[in-house]
């Protein structure tokens, strides 16, 4: 774990002697050791951030950190009071997150924000339950960890269900401000926990949503695999009019390839995960890269908040654009840091009481702002579609939250220039 | 029994293992939550390595799929609890009977047909493997979607339904990993344990001799499965969520190996020694990194490997065998070799 407060920690690159590292070893022992939650009643709010920056979604975990790291200065311009930011690395691995949890709760964490991934967001959810202490996940879908009559845990992240839905109705809206409607779509998914779970999920949902075309092929293939070309031309061979994703990274690139390489260039490519949006892909592949749209939670460019965090994150991080990842990681921040203010105590419970009587309206995130239900999830967001133009993301719906009209269907892989 | 059980143990070391015992016993009293949690995932790892160890360290078979029995004793449970309301205790039989049953059904295939070395390691793999992608696809346990138990805020521990505080938690684990310890010191000082060591250490030699070894290697892999199974039990409601990518992963089966090998494979301290090194030591060198400012992700993924490192490169056979020595705790009879064990 690490301490990062907003004024620099001051035993942050102090020189390191055989006493300062015997002292060092004896507090350790004495941190590991310590018999009483030590919990500080004054100065600023003891906010522990859990996320996976090594492990698996190591990549993911450092990319919420940025969230964090660029909350400071945008927290305070907003008067809002400051913050002592205690990072932990959960390594991807449900074990340690519970671990790590419970190490910064004794540290004297007030509030606890995390953890990405839904497994180790339940282990840490035991933990801000059992200890009293809020929890405001950042991002973690399974609808479970809100339904648990949970009184400590707040999620401002949409669960899967409403994912999939405002995916539906975003594509409806698109298709009709375009007047473009493909009849037909082949469903290309990787063969992973995520895709699987929305290959199922999405096909059972279309007819609730009365989806103007039909899927005529599912395809699966695996995510790590070296070459698609096999799985695109059986897709192209389908006849489909459109291709709907879900995929990763890697994949998405090969496909776009695959689909230049075939010469076929359908009405679009409808997105439902990463991949497609994300900052390699747009390198990668230069004016390939244009077109794909994808129905992801995202951020309403419109809010004078998103513009100011689009701002310092490129001033901090140049080149990485701003995402998924930034943006409910820095809402959680800011629903801590709105919470402390109204609460005027780091007293977690009163926290909690504060919690869930947030009511922000000047935020990040697509929708009407952040309010909590009776049990703790924010029911009033919304899912973005955006399209890759020209190398930058443009949201392209819902068109309360878009800052460009969709391009629907795309231009052709042939006729770009 | 005690009698047999400590036949031929020095008395000092008989001593420094009942200290061992009475300061994990009375550590609740004086450990915080976060110190019980990380010895509960020592012990975690101490117990389902002492379980691997059946199979590796006694029987010389090498299983690289050991997530399939904790998964399998964990989906068991958590789906008896929450579909029929049926407690962990109750449905452990059920669970340990699957996972023996699997164990029975690779073991058949591999040790019927001669399949050995890297070859018996890649089928436990792939085994999990399918697991997991089965499991992905089972809705009824949640699919790939999570299988979650029913949480709630406990002011009171309920040992039969495994619900309750961390406290409770640690005396649970604690208690199988000292069963686990025992058992396996029977083992290995009955005629099976040497029958698997002759085996372990010469496969024809041993079949020359006499002895059956598809029985006593099928003995290895239903015993070591059924161990294992109860420690997907405790997983399942201490964590009170499952999902196969994590469940049934591969790295979760090298977890699980990494105790043994570095506290010494095929001695009964081993694992034990192993998860106190890997969790215990990573653990306070995270707090001095902490301490002197420093934020490195993964550094203690860095530290495992060092740990391999040293142990592959400088004591081959583990930790536990010097160790031993040096503390004088290994058996008279076995002070020769390198396996020594108390």
């Amino acid at each position: 774990m690490n301490r990062q407060s907003h004024t620099p920690p001051s035993r942050r690159n102090a020189g390191t002697t055989r006493r300062t590292f015997n002292t060092g070893l004896a507090a350790a022992a004495s941190l590991l050791a310590a018999p009483a939650i030590v919990r500080a009643q004054g100065g600023p709010l003891k906010v522990g951030v859990l996320l996976p920056r090594s492990g698996a979604q190591a990549s993911i975990g450092q990319d919420c950190q940025r969230g964090v790291d660029v909350a400071g200065p945008i927290l305070k311009s907003l008067g809002l009071p400051d913050l002592q930011i205690m990072n932990a690395d959960t390594e991807t691995n449900v074990e340690v997150a519970r671990a790590r949890a419970e190490k910064l709760v004794n540290d004297g964490a007030q509030l606890l924000v995390g953890a990405f991934d839904s497994g180790q967001t339940t282990a840490i959810a035991q933990v801000a339950e059992q200890k009293g202490i809020p929890l405001v996940i950042n991002i973690a879908a399974a609808p479970p960890i809100t339904e648990q009559g949970y009184k400590f845990v707040f999620r401002n992240f949409p669960t899967a269900p409403m994912i999939l839905g405002d995916a539906f109705n975003n594509q409806k809206e698109i298709f009709a401000a375009t007047g473009a409607t493909p009849k037909t779509v082949v469903f290309m998914h990787v063969n992973d926990t995520f895709g699987t779970a929305m290959s199922k999920a999405v096909p059972g949902l279309m007819p609730k949503f009365q989806m103007p075309y039909k899927i005529v092929e599912t395809i699966s293939y695996d995510p790590t695999a070296r070459d698609l070309s096999v799985e695109v031309s059986k897709a192209k061979a389908t006849g489909a009019e459109a291709l709907m994703m879900v995929s990763r990274l890697n994949d998405a690139i090969l496909i776009t390839r695959e689909l230049v390489k075939q010469r076929w260039s359908p009405m679009g490519v409808l997105s439902m995960g990463p991949g497609w949006y994300e900052d390699q892909y747009l390198k990668t592949l230069g004016r390939l890269s244009d077109g794909p749209i994808s129905l992801v939670p995202w951020y309403d460019p419109n809010k004078k908040l998103s513009k100011q965090l689009e701002a310092a994150l490129a001033k901090q991080f140049p080149g990485i654009n701003l995402n998924t990842n930034h943006i409910y990681t820095f809402e959680a921040v800011l629903v801590a840091a709105d919470a402390f203010r109204r609460a005027k105590s780091t007293d977690p419970k009163a926290l909690a009481e504060a919690i869930r009587t947030t009511n922000i309206t000047e935020n990040v995130s697509t929708g009407p702002g952040i309010r909590f239900d009776a049990k703790g999830q924010n029911v009033q967001l919304k899912n973005s579609a955006i399209q890759n133009r020209g190398g930058k993301l443009v949201t392209v719906a819902p068109k309360a939250a878009s800052n460009a009209k969709p391009e629907f269907p795309m231009v052709a892989y042939d006729k770009r220039r | 029994m005690m009698k047999r059980l400590l036949h031929g143990v020095p008395l000092h070391a008989t001593v420094l293992l009942a200290l061992l015992l009475a300061a994990l016993v009375v550590a609740p009293a004086f450990a915080n939550d976060y110190l019980l949690t990380v010895l509960i995932v020592i012990l975690y790892f101490a117990y389902t390595g002492q379980a691997w160890n059946v199979m590796m360290g006694f029987a010389g078979q090498l299983s690289l799929g050991h997530a399939l029995y904790v998964g399998l004793g964990a989906y068991t449970t958590a789906a008896l609890y929450v579909h029929f309301g049926i407690g962990p205790w109750i449905g452990m039989p059920m669970a340990i009977l699957i996972s023996v049953a699997c164990g029975a059904i690779i073991g058949f295939l591999a040790f019927r047909f001669g399949v050995g070395g890297v070859y018996f390691a890649i089928l436990t793999i792939a085994f999990a493997e399918f697991a997991r992608i089965g499991f992905d696809h089972f809705s009824w346990v949640g699919g790939s979607a999570g299988f979650f138990l029913p949480v709630a805020n406990y002011s009171h521990d309920d040992l039969m339904n495994l619900r309750g505080r961390p406290a409770m938690f640690y005396y649970v684990i604690l208690a199988l990993t000292a069963v686990a310890f025992l058992l396996c010191h029977a083992l290995m000082r009955s005629r099976v344990g040497y029958f698997w060591q002759a085996i372990r250490e010469d496969e024809e030699a041993a079949r020359s001799l006499g002895i059956d070894t598809f029985r006593y290697k099928m003995y290895a892999i239903l015993i070591s499965s059924g161990m294992t199974a109860p420690a997907g039990v405790f997983f399942a409601f201490y964590y009170n969520n499952l999902f196969p990518e994590q469940t049934f992963f591969i790295l979760r089966s090298i977890e699980i190996i990494l105790g043994p090998i570095i506290g010494g494979v095929g001695t009964l301290f081993g694992p034990i020694i192993g998860a106190f090194l890997i969790t215990g030591l990573a653990e306070v060198l995270q707090e001095l990194l902490t301490w002197y400012g420093f934020d490195p992700p993964g550094a203690k993924r860095v530290f495992y490997g060092l740990c391999l490192l040293v142990v592959v490169m400088i004591l081959p056979h583990g930790v536990w065998p010097p160790l031993s020595r040096l503390l004088r705790v290994d058996r008279e009879t076995e002070r020769t070799g390198d396996k020594a064990e108390p």
